[in-house]
């Protein structure tokens, strides 16, 4: 554990974004480029999800709602306004900032069970609204449930690249978590908000900055998606398996450390793709297992299990 | 008028389902803080129970309700000795992972043994009603809404007249001065939790009565259940018959005079403001952490 979170783990990790940078270099393509590439995104959002509510404490169950409104806002930018990618991203990190911003205001004064239920309604109102918003308001804007197509991407390097990137931003950020002040008093959050805000601690304004982050970020990596696939429906981008996917990935690598979400997230993506080609039909059933397996058996991850090796 | 007083009869019958629905929801969290998210699969089972008892035997809808309530209390025994006690006293977010888990297994295997088509059951009574003043009663949805209300009472007198239920509840005050006074938690646990349950299926066979019965209805149905709990106040289950009757005439007046897609998202805003604004619900007495 502590060789993990040392220098070594940074020098292991550096030694890896090097290798997969130069992957396309040396002929990789087709499929295996496809996979790492979900890899990465995966990566990154479980990221995202873990230094929000790993290191607070509190329970985002709607982080689909900002990885949705991201994919439509990219999408819209891009069929409505004709404007390129780049902008689009931008502008899906700028309105997910916006409505987290919003929204984490509100719903971060209240806890438990009680915020975890708040953001989940807010994902699944975000997803009604994609749904009927047209219906109701008598416009051509979100598509409805036929969703909506975008431009053709570009080559799948490029979206290789791009997430391999965010997979760097976004360790790097939780690395700098469990350095400086801002993590500290995020943890400090997490172990004790009483005793923090006795402290000194401005708690609500942190947890709103690492709600925004995290939601941001979220945000950019829906935009991302959308111009991969193409093409965006409001059942699959606000699915709460999403949601699910994310905290199970963390939770199996341990919540609140930098190497948790990658682990968990590597180990998950590829297991699911396997198990998903394998067994279509039982695919969500195996998956309900392994998730009941983990939590009664690993409640703190891979990672504890390292910990728990060293003594 | 007539429409409104219409939309609104429709309201309260639809709102006694939900609360049915709810009632266990709210019993799980109290007793034990989990938000099980596998809630709606125990209406889902439920229905289904009914459904093919119907079919396969031809009982009448209403006698499966017995059979029903026995099957459903063995199955959450079951599930609660496998699993949910053996993260009593762990982090909430350990109970919303596992009950996700066990919504993914049950719903799916669910949908690989009955397929994906929607199914309703049609008794002879099935289209039968009578005219008030204008006003359409269906007689099976004023049956379903007054065993829903028995349903309740039922519960409300398990939980506040007998002694068992002088246990669960003291145990979902203070677990810990619960366990000093010689009450086993996890026998309370273990009870709460299949009546839970049981009456969840029962409602869910009510629920078959009147909406489609399908494998994926399950997660639709802890959704409505959410929103009813937190209404009612969490863990307070009497206030769970209040919190399902606002809901359903909403829900009922709003698709009448908006869409029913905004209907849903009206939902979700009134979640949202309620939580915000008063998270122990509209009578305050739901459990505050």
């Amino acid at each position: 554990m502590k060789a993990l979170t040392g220098g070594r783990g940074v020098f292991v990790f550096i030694a890896a974004i090097a290798v997969l940078a130069a992957f396309p270099l040396l002929g990789l393509e087709g499929y295996r480029l496809r996979l790492l590439t979900l890899l990465f995104l995966w990566i990154s959002l479980a990221g995202c999800w873990n230094f929000m509510s790993g290191y607070t404490g509190y329970i985002d169950f709607g982080p689909v709602a900002y990885f949705g409104a991201g994919a439509y806002a990219a999408a819209i930018l891009m069929i409505r306004f004709d404007l390129p990618f780049l902008a689009g991203m931008v502008f899906s990190g700028v309105v997910c900032a916006f409505l987290s911003a919003m929204i984490g205001w509100a719903t971060l004064r209240i806890r438990g069970a009680y915020f975890a239920i708040a953001t989940f309604a807010a994902a699944e109102a975000m997803k009604q609204i994609c749904l009927e918003g047209d219906r109701v308001a008598g416009f051509d804007f979100f598509g409805g449930s036929h969703g909506l197509t975008l431009p053709a991407p570009p080559a799948s390097e490029f979206f290789y690249y791009l997430l391999l990137g965010f997979v760097v931003f976004v360790v790097g950020i939780t690395y700098l978590l469990e350095k400086n002040k801002f993590g500290y008093g995020l943890k400090a959050i997490r172990e004790s908000e009483q005793a923090a805000e006795l402290s000194g601690v401005p708690t609500l304004a942190l947890k709103i900055k690492a709600y925004v982050l995290s939601s941001s970020l979220i945000g950019c990596l829906g935009g991302i998606e959308a111009y991969w696939l193409t093409y965006i429906i409001p059942d699959d981008v606000f699915n709460v398996l999403r949601t699910i996917q994310m905290v199970i990935m963390t939770l199996l690598g341990g919540m609140g450390t930098v190497w948790g979400p990658v682990i968990g997230a590597g180990f998950l993506t590829l297991a699911g793709e396997f198990l998903g080609a394998r067994f279509v039909y039982d695919y969500l059933t195996i998956l309900g297992v392994v998730i009941v397996v983990v939590i009664l058996f690993l409640p703190r991850g891979v990672m504890s299990l390292a910990k728990r090796k060293r003594g | 008028m007539i429409l409104f007083l219409q939309s609104l009869i429709n309201g309260i019958l639809l709102g006694g389902i939900y609360a049915a629905c709810a009632a266990g929801f709210s019993l799980a969290f109290g007793v034990m803080g989990i938000v099980n998210l596998s809630h709606g699969d125990f209406v889902m089972l439920g229905a289904f129970v009914t459904y093919w008892l119907f079919v396969l035997l031809g009982w009448d809808p209403f006698l499966t309700l017995p059979l029903t309530l026995t099957i459903l209390f063995f199955l959450g025994l079951f599930l609660q000795k496998l699993t949910l006690n053996r993260i009593a006293g762990a982090p909430p977010i350990m109970s919303y992972l596992l009950t996700f888990g066990l919504h993914l297994v049950i719903s799916s295997l669910a949908l690989r043994a009955w397929t994906a088509d929607y199914r309703t059951l049609n008794p002879a009574y099935a289209g039968l009603n009578f005219s008030l003043c204008g006003l359409i009663l269906p007689y099976s949805r004023l049956a379903t809404f007054a065993l829903a209300l028995v349903l309740l009472c039922g519960l409300y007198l398990f939980l506040y007249r007998t002694e068992m239920g002088r246990a669960i509840r003291a145990t979902s005050q203070d677990r810990e001065m619960a366990r000093l006074l010689g009450i086993r938690v996890f026998k309370i646990f273990a009870v709460a939790f299949a009546v839970s349950a049981a009456i969840t299926g029962v409602a869910g066979s009510l629920v078959a009565q009147t909406f489609v019965v399908y494998p994926q209805m399950g997660l639709p149905f802890t959704v409505t259940a959410f929103c009813v709990v937190v209404l009612g106040g969490l863990g307070y289950v009497p206030g769970t018959l209040f919190g399902g009757l606002i809901l359903g005439v909403f829900e009922s007046l709003a698709t009448t005079y908006l869409t029913a897609g905004l209907s849903l998202v009206l939902t979700f805003l009134l979640l949202l403001i309620m939580l915000i604004f008063r998270p122990g619900g509209v009578f305050g007495r739901g459990a505050l952490e």
